[in-house]
């Protein structure tokens, strides 16, 4: 195995983070703009915001794994979460412990008495963060450092041509060094799911992924709907993509040639090396949200039609698939891999260049996204969040 | 009755004066809030847009443009990414052509994130040069009540109120007050006054000032500053409050800036 050039945070269970960051997690809707308000007074500290409400119904435990994982991030050095003091609350604070995560504030609404108060403790707090995050320092670290997350989004014709292989490229590459890569997006591995299967380690690794496709698209018929009435994307019809099946054989490009090592469930954490599949939504931000709590700490998102998307604690690598938008949306798009289709470079060649550019991004050079400070969140539920709609 | 109302055409006379930057897609509500910031718009996070099927796309464009036609908004910019579900530049081009004052800007149009910020901001403040604040003022505030726990008053509550002219809405049916608080938007509430569950922190929602009352449990006794109203404040004191924040008073949720919106979807996303 070759030496790695990695520099990374060595967290004291063992993980690495690529980034070093004070995420401040409001647990519940209402405490969103507490968060918010915290974030804006301290620069260098993140903070998402949400919709929960603390609302216990089927989609409780996947929430509480969402937040445990996504707080407990290997890129976080710290979070201070806010809360109520519920019970779920605990649960919440405990598992992200449990996940690793080494430095735990917690800012409960009722103790300290008041929003106003709440937001006056934890911009001291965060500030307290930083400046034991900024003591940290990135030491050499193996090859396994990296848990790649593979995305993409606003997908064009020339996705499964282009930017989807080259990525694919660098990630082999990666896999093959010792490092970890999570291909998602169930949605958009519909009617290619036989291929990634017969890619399996093990035939049970490649029923499970044949039965989670089956799982997803029953959960989606169970109202009557045809999924494909949001896939392919009228976004991606424009972008020239024909029906959701072409757009899965692009889509699954991304995971290059490699053995398909697992299947993980939706914010599930990669067990050892090697590639894996992870049981996702195609939504963008929700895709996101279950990679950075399945502790992936850096992903590629290769685009045909360009978004500003980003992560509060990955940094998310554009691949643009098309050089007239790479040029045109030049202020989010990190990589061009459109010169395949022009003919000025090969697959090898634009895989290389991923491959350095997710190596100098780990080594915290800044992306597009966080340089404009673009992020995202968002949750992902099975059930519905309302009544009805005559309620 | 208030004369501190605001004259907003044809969404009618609002007891704020809001400009709303509305991200039609999850993917621009970063942008949105630093348009917002630069003009003193406001604006919101929320994860919808893309990836929705079934009723929850008519949902979804329906409750948009209720936020955009609500009567406490002035203006209104619609921030696209361009290629979700809910097609922005669609939505937009609906929206303005019911009301001028509803403008909408397209990222993947705009040349990318900076340039999509520049335009927004003049955009917004062309909006807000166009529409300049009219006072009016008029009779009929509606008030929204959302009941996530029982008043003994509330019977009592909404006589005084139309009494003296106020109408009511009340919402019991949502699983929290975020939900009741969509329905009463979708009903054109000026004001919300919100009785929140025992175990459920005072709250707000973008657009529309929330009056929080107390009930007794341990959690509401913890954080008496969060709310506006005592737990068995009077009827007298509870109409007075109203009428206070429909003339122009902030409430504690509008101090503190709280306010997250639950929009609507039944079905998983995609």
């Amino acid at each position: 195995m070759s030496h790695s050039p990695i520099r990374a945070y060595l967290r004291p269970n063992g993980s690495w983070g690529l980034r070093n960051h004070v995420l401040v997690l409001p647990l519940h809707s209402a405490l969103s703009s507490s968060a918010r308000a915290i974030e804006d007074a301290c620069p260098g500290a993140v903070a998402i915001t949400h919709d929960w409400s603390g609302e216990v119904d089927g989609d409780l435990q996947r929430i509480i794994r969402i937040l445990a994982g996504f707080a407990s991030n290997p890129n976080n050095f710290a979070t201070i979460f806010l809360s109520l003091g519920s019970a779920n609350e605990e649960e919440i604070i405990a598992q992200a412990e449990n996940l690793g995560l080494a430095n735990v504030v917690h800012l409960s609404l009722p103790h300290i008495g008041s929003t106003k108060l709440l937001i006056d403790v934890g911009i001291r707090e965060a500030s307290d963060l930083l400046v034991r995050a900024h003591e940290q320092i990135r030491i050499e670290a193996p090859w396994s450092a990296i848990v790649l997350g593979l995305e993409c989004g606003g997908s064009d014709a020339l996705s499964g041509i282009t930017a989807n292989p080259a990525l694919g490229v660098a990630s082999d590459r990666l896999v093959e060094l010792g490092a970890m890569s999570v291909l998602g997006e169930t949605t958009e591995i519909l009617g290619a799911e036989h291929l990634l299967a017969a890619r399996a380690i093990t035939q049970d690794i490649g029923q499970r992924i044949i039965e989670t496709v089956a799982r997803y698209e029953k959960s989606i018929n169970y109202e009557g709907i045809d999924l494909r009435g949001a896939q392919p994307s009228r976004g991606n019809i424009e972008g020239g993509l024909s029906t959701l099946e072409e757009k899965s054989l692009g889509a699954a490009k991304k995971a290059g040639n490699a053995q398909l090592s697992g299947v993980l469930e939706y914010a599930e954490i990669p067990p050892a090396r090697g590639l894996y599949f992870m049981d996702t939504p195609g939504h963008d931000i929700e895709q996101l949200t279950g990679y950075a709590a399945g502790h992936i700490n850096i992903v590629v998102f290769t685009t045909g039609r360009g978004t500003p998307t980003g992560s509060a604690i990955m940094p998310v690598i554009k691949v643009a698939t098309n050089s007239p938008m790479a040029m045109k949306l030049s202020d989010l798009i990190d990589l061009d891999a459109g010169s395949i289709a022009d003919g000025m470079e090969t697959l090898a060649e634009v895989g290389t260049r991923i491959f350095d550019e997710i190596i100098r991004i780990a080594n915290g050079c800044e992306t597009k996204a966080e340089i404009s400070g673009n992020h995202e969140f968002a949750l992902s539920r099975m059930y519905k969040t309302i009544v009805s709609y005559d309620a | 009755m208030t004369s501190n109302g605001f004259d907003h055409g044809k969404r009618g006379i609002g007891v704020r004066n809001h400009q709303l930057i509305l991200p039609s897609v999850v993917c621009s509500t970063h942008i949105s809030r630093r348009i917002a910031s630069a003009v003193g718009a406001l604006s919101f996070s929320h994860q919808h847009g893309c990836g929705i099927i079934g009723a929850d796309v008519a949902g979804i464009e329906d409750f948009f443009g209720a936020l955009a036609n609500h009567p406490n908004v002035s203006s209104c910019l619609i921030v696209s990414l361009g290629c979700e579900t809910i097609q922005g530049q669609e939505l937009g081009a609906r929206l303005a052509s019911a009301n001028v004052s509803t403008k909408y800007q397209i990222i993947q149009d705009s040349g990318g994130v900076e340039a999509t910020v520049s335009a927004g901001i003049l955009a917004a403040r062309h909006l807000q040069e166009s529409y300049p604040p009219v006072k009016a003022a008029f009779g009929n505030i509606t008030v929204g009540i959302d009941l996530c726990r029982e008043s003994a008053q509330i019977a009592e509550l909404i006589a005084g109120l139309s009494e003296v002219g106020v109408e009511t809405i009340v919402a019991r049916q949502g699983k929290s007050s975020a939900e009741n608080f969509s329905q009463l938007m979708l009903a054109k509430a000026h004001v919300i006054l919100s009785f929140p569950s025992p175990d459920q922190p005072a709250s707000g929602f973008p657009l529309i000032p929330v009056i929080n009352v107390a009930s007794e449990s341990s959690l509401h006794q913890g954080i008496v500053a969060d709310f506006d109203l005592a737990h068995e404040s009077t009827i007298e004191a509870t109409i007075s409050r109203i009428m206070e924040v429909a003339d122009a008073q902030a409430t504690i949720a509008e101090m503190n800036g709280t306010g997250e919106i639950l929009a609507p979807r039944l079905v998983r996303s995609t």
